[in-house]
């Protein structure tokens, strides 16, 4: 194996690994797939990973040609298809003992994928809010409130994402024109109008790095995990925020 | 009129799960299996909770810990890794409504700080419902994981043999 051939070899694996973990994969995952492909090209993969960057080290095996590098984590949406798909490369290329190549095709190939349509997103977490109303135990009306609301809140997500504005300002403001939305309830006097405002914001609860981060602490990267924690609670914060100006607006008619 | 409610209940769950995962983009093939999934779990939880009065966080353990199973076994049918199936279906059940009240409680203690009584009150609250977010969040992911634990072969080569790369 020569020495460019290594380095190769790293270029790919730094870019699957930086795809994976920026697109919310669990860290043992990211790590056991990229040993798998290490493996499947006759090479030792090793990682040490924390939130906005990782360390890789590829070498031969047996033999000290090696390349090591430090990558950034670029912030990719959560996708999980690209965590089904890309730990399907690594099995598929471990099995079939395919060259770097086409590894490297079907991987460019894999992510090129679109994603889910807006609108069809749009519709399903405004229809999830709603059930999650009556979860909580809400009526048909205080539904209607929760989706009407979390439709324009959602809509502003989206758009505010599309247009790169800082995610903190971004889960503010959806927090705010939702529950401002919601707020309305209280003007239409429903009876379970606080239930309304309450979960007009859940869809922004950051559910999937705190779930990650506890996988992650489990299986003992605790560093990256505590990471994965404190974002996930950054953000419970901004949410908090957008919706207590809310609250302050509208506090007389809640009392 | 039970049967009515606990049905309603994993449907909600059901819609639920789907629409939150959606968010987070799961490939098409894996809806079904997460609504099977979030149903049954959440449901599992109501019952717990309504019917035998166990409280929320080893309910939620025990909800996770067959959801986490069951994505080991639907995972092998579609190719997808247990955490794409288990995630979106624990999500109807990560407790937004503490983790929200905990941080609000903050806000409203830091207003009222002149206020002894009124302060502590929101202190109290603060405390109650963190600890109670913390302790749902942790046992859903660990319940959803012990499957990997005691299953690891199985649990690790779930998307081996893809059709669909």
């Amino acid at each position: 194996m020569t020495q460019e051939y290594v380095t190769r070899i790293a270029d790919f694996i730094a870019r699957y690994l930086s795809y994976m973990l920026g697109a919310g994969v669990h860290t043992s995952r990211v790590v056991r797939n990229s040993k798998r492909i290490g493996d499947a090209l006759g090479v030792d993969v090793s990682v040490h990973t924390s939130q906005k960057t990782a360390t890789l080290t590829v070498a031969e095996k047996g033999r000290p040609v090696m390349n090591t590098r430090v990558l950034d984590i670029p912030a990719f949406p959560i996708s999980f298809e690209w965590n089904a798909d890309l730990s399907a490369l690594s099995w598929a290329a471990y099995d079939r003992k395919m060259p770097l190549e086409e590894i490297e095709a079907r991987f460019d190939s894999l992510v090129a994928k679109p994603r889910m349509n807006p609108v069809f997103v749009l519709l399903m977490a405004s229809l999830a809010n709603a059930s999650f109303c009556r979860l909580f135990g809400g009526d048909i009306w205080a539904m209607l409130v929760t989706f009407t609301a979390t439709m324009i809140g959602f809509f502003t997500r989206q758009h505010l994402t599309r247009r790169h504005v800082n995610h903190y300002i971004v889960f503010v403001v959806s927090a705010f024109v939702a529950s401002l939305c919601a707020s309305t309830a209280l003007t239409l006097g429903l009876d379970s109008a606080e239930i309304a405002l309450a979960t007009s914001v859940l869809y922004l609860v950051p559910g999937v790095p705190l779930i990650n981060g506890v996988i992650d602490i489990t299986d003992g990267h605790i560093q990256i995990g505590i990471s994965r924690l404190v974002n996930a609670l950054m953000l419970i914060v901004c949410i908090a925020i957008g919706m207590s100006a809310t609250l302050m607006l509208v506090k007389d008619s809640l009392l | 009129m039970i049967a009515v409610d606990i049905i309603s209940d994993g449907l909600f769950a059901a819609v639920a799960a789907m629409g939150f995962g959606s968010i987070s983009d799961p490939p098409m093939r894996a809806f079904r299996y997460i609504a099977i999934l979030a149903a049954v779990g959440h449901a599992t939880r109501y019952c717990l909770m309504t019917f035998l009065g166990v409280d929320i966080a080893t309910a939620s353990l025990i909800a996770a810990f067959i959801i986490g199973t069951g994505s080991v076994w639907f995972g092998k049918k579609v190719f997808c890794p247990m955490t794409v199936l288990y995630i979106p279906a624990l999500l109807p059940m990560v407790p937004g409504t503490y983790a929200y009240k905990t941080v609000f409680s903050l806000i409203m203690f830091l207003q009222e700080i002149s206020s002894p009584t009124q302060g502590s009150e929101y202190l109290q609250a603060m405390i109650f419902n963190g600890a109670v977010s913390f302790s749902v969040i942790f046992m859903l992911a660990v319940g959803a994981t012990l499957p990997v634990f005691l299953l690891r072969e199985r649990a690790n080569s779930m998307t081996r043999g893809s059709r669909y790369i």
